[in-house]
């Protein structure tokens, strides 16, 4: 991958994906291209999420909005309280923009719309780790 | 940034040779005041020194004068006076020249010296007073005091002789150490002046310089400028900067002038923008969006994607005095500085033909598969069934057409259509969806729609039946399509070889359209209607055998609309069912008899039933009745509800049912018939419909 | 095929006339498709489109209705004339409606018009005929829209 530069010299990224779908969070899994990315914990809402969190200190974090229980927008405002250095990338079927903006403005630091492709991942990745 | 750092130094280097040429100037000034000062100091110096130079020589005259009169005995009285007169001028004189600083001083000390020497032997002469002759009457002689005064003047005139020369010399000597200095003076006075010239000289050839690059600096600045202005001109985006207050900045892309139909930008708010091109709601969103660039937080590239002006949807001049729909996208990017960000640059560009392109593709794909559907659902029926539909769908649509050109003034006469309209293309969907044929309900699904949507309008004028029309014009076309594709199918299938190959699969079974076909139609409608709504149920028919020929098309009308409405209201899911003790999998029953004379049609289902209250409760709250109405209806009277134009027990609107028409198309058509319509329910049990039909005469067929 | 924004051109071009010429908008009534012969009026004004798009659009109403409209255009010359001079008007404001919203995809022949015989409409193959009643007053005329 040619996005993951210079991977000896740091520490790797601990990586927590957070989605109500077993399909999405083992596609995440699956086609994030980094050597030194390493999934820390999957959660399925935002309370499992935040626990999970607290235990594995993760760096990035991918979150969905939509979800049982706690829903990603709850999830990132407390996920920012909790850990105000985590990098959140959200992953969601975009419906309507006004809630996008607004887990924006929670402090989610970017959003990739359902469906995407490996390399819109990875992108992703990129630009907010590396 | 680099310009504007060349451009500080420039000041800089200019204001420095300007504070020198101050500073050169006044110090020649200061010194050449000076120098001039002590010029003219020497030159008056030089004066005076050099009439002293002639005293020593005079004072020897004069005392000669005086000798020589003394010896004549003329009178002595001027020269004596002259010759104080000299010597007191010679005092004054030399006392100045002493005060004079930087003379030479040997040459001065000397002639001090000497001068000095001159005074025991002129003041003798110099004090004397009286009558240097005695006089007799024929003759003159000194007197005895004029002896004394003639032995004094005569010392004083040899001491002057013998002394003038030296004293000149010595006095001569100091008046041209003087004029050294003087000429000393002016000399230094020269150069300082040549100096100050060439300096002045210098710093003003560097002015000029520093004045030419400046101008240079400025031609170039002001060219770039220009560039810059072409640049905005010509751009076919709109560009301007946001500041943190979301006021535009005082620089814009020309471009925004077709754009958003003003002049000037300058200052305008982002909302004043565009309060009127954009829903309050996605204004208020894109505020944020772009607020969300002010923050550290958000990564711009992973933001596009939420954009909430990605695509915006305008009204603007199409140059020629009318309007046309344009697409505007605004692209938002951060401007930082080194203190973060400091402006939002906002990019907008008119996307139309993008937008028209991707929505053509899309639509040819639509229609790609939509014809596709259409052949595979075709495949699947009877060409028969099909020609059948055609026919009553090509009628219902000359129904909808004669309802609409019945003259209508008024919301009342318009009003009145939208119910004939909802009922005719509910019957025809149904009739569509049971077929398969896709592509045709979803047509007429969407002219429910629009018939829906006018429904709850306060005012309707014609215009509002404009894009209707328009909507049956393209179904039209497309059921003439269906049938050429149809007439097509037909032949092939009559041409093809094996007539086991068409009877293998049920629905291919080209037959007359008789109850035998009806049967399979409710099957197929069944299978799917439970496909779709996610219930489990079996369909048993009895007895369509014994319906007569004129009363299958009702029958089948009818038939279609309560199979529909069971799946969709009647039977439950099978966890419902689960928790009401009932067994998986719904029943749903048609039996078809002869009664006395005539028949009656029997369809059951086992599934909720229907609640009296709920049904009175939904009337109440599609205004079908009152609520006063409603308390006074008994539970017979609370059923019949179900029978009522617009109502519907479902809110949602799905292909299937919950359109407000169903019952009311069924029960129409039965009173057509000269029937009679009864429900009876035990809820949470069953529904039980009963239709009773008149002896059919078969001229009747309709 | 005819798109709405088209339909809706060519009917705002005949209502405008009415609110401009009598300072009485027309409105219109529920529009339809035509079937058969269409029904003309005692005056027709027509025009024919050629080019990317084929079609004809006419105006057609009944003298009476045109009466009144000269009478509060203030004219006082009710002649047979005058009739199809008004009639010619309308469709020529539709034509120049059509001109300004769609430019050059459509080429617009000058208006004819028809009193009493029957036009010669050349209606363009698999294009229906749109029907939309115009009401003035208590008159009703009729805008006729067939255009590939």
């Amino acid at each position: 991958m040619e996005t993951a530069k210079d991977t000896s010299a740091r520490r790797p990224v601990k990586l927590l994906i957070v989605d109500d779908s077993n399909i999405v969070r083992r596609r995440i899994e699956r086609s994030q291209q980094f050597d030194d990315l390493e999934v820390v914990g999957t959660a399925a809402n935002g309370i499992e999420a935040l626990e999970l969190a607290r235990r594995t200190d993760p760096d990035l974090v991918t979150m969905d909005l939509t979800m049982p229980q706690m829903d990603g927008i709850e999830c990132i405002t407390q996920l920012v309280k909790l850990k105000p250095e985590v990098r959140i990338l959200v992953i969601s079927a975009l419906s309507d923009k006004a809630t996008a903006v607004e887990a924006m403005e929670r402090g989610a630091n970017g959003f990739l719309d359902k469906p995407f492709t490996d390399r819109q991942l990875n992108e992703a990745i990129a630009e907010l780790m590396y | 940034m680099l310009l504007s750092g060349v451009d500080r130094n420039r000041r800089l280097l200019t204001a420095a040779a300007g504070f020198l040429l101050a500073a050169v100037m006044g110090l020649v000034l200061i010194i050449g005041f000076r120098l001039a000062t002590q010029i003219r100091g020497n030159v008056g110096t030089l004066q005076r020194a050099s009439e002293l130079e002639t005293y020593p020589s005079v004072v020897s005259q004069q005392l000669t004068a005086l000798r020589e009169r003394l010896d004549t005995l003329e009178y002595t009285g001027h020269v004596h006076a002259e010759l104080a007169e000299s010597v007191r001028g010679f005092d004054r004189d030399f006392a100045a020249l002493e005060r004079e600083h930087d003379l030479d001083p040997a040459a001065m000390h000397a002639a001090t010296a000497l001068w000095h020497s001159y005074t025991p032997v002129l003041t003798p002469v110099l004090a004397y007073h009286g009558e240097p002759y005695s006089d007799t009457a024929t003759n003159s002689s000194l007197s005895r005091s004029g002896r004394v005064f003639y032995a004094h003047v005569r010392r004083a005139e040899l001491f002057a002789q013998a002394n003038a020369a030296a004293l000149h010399r010595q006095l001569a000597a100091v008046s041209a150490s003087l004029q050294a200095r003087t000429a000393a003076a002016a000399s230094r006075l020269r150069w300082l002046l040549s100096g100050g010239v060439l300096a002045v000289l210098l710093l003003g050839l560097a002015a000029a310089y520093l004045q030419l690059a400046r101008a240079r600096g400025e031609r170039a600045a002001r060219e770039a400028q220009e560039q810059t202005r072409d640049i905005l001109a010509t751009v076919r985006e709109g560009f301007f900067l946001l500041d943190a207050d979301y006021r535009i900045g005082a620089v814009w892309s020309k471009a925004l002038t077709h754009m958003f139909g003003r002049e000037n930008f300058a200052g305008l708010s982002f909302e004043e923008l565009l309060r009127d091109k954009v829903p309050p709601e996605t204004l208020a969103t894109a505020t944020k969006f772009i607020k969300l660039l002010w923050g550290e937080r958000a990564h711009e590239n992973l933001m596009k994607s939420i954009n909430p002006l990605g695509q915006l949807e305008v009204s603007m001049d199409n140059g020629r005095g009318g309007k046309e729909t344009r697409y505007l996208q605004f692209d938002f990017h951060r401007v930082t500085g080194p203190k973060g960000v400091k402006h939002v640059l906002c990019a907008v560009g008119d996307i139309t033909s993008s937008v028209l392109l991707s929505r053509e593709l899309h639509e040819a794909q639509e229609n790609a598969h939509s014809q596709l559907d259409m052949m595979v659902s075709m495949l699947h029926s009877d060409p028969l069934q099909i020609g059948t539909f055609l026919d009553s769908a090509s009628a219902g649509l000359k129904h909808i057409n004669a309802i609409l050109k019945e003259p209508a003034r008024s919301h009342a006469e318009f009003s009145k259509k939208l119910a004939g309209l909802a009922r005719e293309l509910h019957a025809m969907k149904g009739e569509a969806s049971a077929l398969n044929l896709m592509s045709i309900a979803q047509r007429v699904h969407h002219l429910e729609d629009m018939v829906a949507q006018l429904k709850g309008r306060s005012e309707l004028t014609g215009n509002d039946f404009l894009p209707m029309v328009l909507k049956l014009d393209e179904l039209l076309a497309h059921l003439r399509g269906v049938r050429e594709m149809t007439l097509r199918l037909t032949a092939l299938r009559d041409n093809a070889p094996s007539p086991e190959a068409t009877l293998s699969t049920p629905a291919l079974r080209i037959g007359s359209s008789g109850p035998e076909e009806l049967a399979a139609t409710l099957h197929s409608l069944a299978r799917k209607l439970a496909q779709d709504h996610g219930k489990e149920f079996s369909l048993t028919v009895n007895g369509l055998a014994d319906c007569p020929r004129s009363y299958l098309s009702t029958v089948k009308d009818c038939l279609i609309q309560m199979l529909r409405n069971s799946a969709v209201h009647g039977i439950e899911t099978n966890e419902v069912r689960r928790a009401g003790s009932k067994a998986a999998g719904g029943q749903v029953r048609v039996d078809f008899r002869r009664a006395g004379a005539g028949y009656e049609l029997l369809f059951e289902d086992d599934g909720a039933g229907l609640s009296p209250e709920t049904l009175k409760e939904a009337a109440v709250r599609k205004n079908i009745i009152t609520a006063e109405q409603a308390a006074q209806l008994d539970n017979r009277a609370a059923l019949a509800l179900i029978f009522k134009p617009g109502f519907s027990t479902r809110s949602e609107v799905s292909m299937d049912a919950g359109r407000g028409t169903g019952m009311d198309v069924v029960a129409k058509a039965v009173y057509g018939l000269g029937g009679k319509i009864g429900v009876s329910t035990n809820p949470g049990r069953f529904t039980r419909f009963k239709i009773a039909l008149p002896a059919a005469s078969e001229t009747a067929v309709a | 095929m005819l798109r709405e924004e088209e339909l809706k051109t060519f009917v705002d071009g005949t209502t405008r006339y009415f609110e401009v010429a009598a300072q009485q908008p027309a409105t219109i009534g529920s529009p339809y498709l035509l079937e058969g012969e269409p029904a003309m009026h005692d005056y027709t004004g027509m025009i024919n489109i050629t080019g990317k798009r084929e079609g004809v659009v006419y105006f057609t109403a009944p003298r009476a209705m045109l009466t009144v409209l000269l009478m509060k255009m203030q004219e006082s010359d009710f002649s047979h004339e005058s009739m199809r001079d008004l009639v010619g008007e309308v469709a020529n404001t539709i034509s120049g409606n059509a001109r300004r919203d769609f430019g050059h995809d459509f080429v617009i022949s000058v208006p004819s018009v028809f009193a009493g015989e029957k036009p010669q409409i050349s209606q363009p193959a698999g294009a229906r005929a749109f029907v939309i009643p115009i009401h003035w007053r208590s008159h009703s005329a009729k805008l006729v829209v067939s255009l590939t």
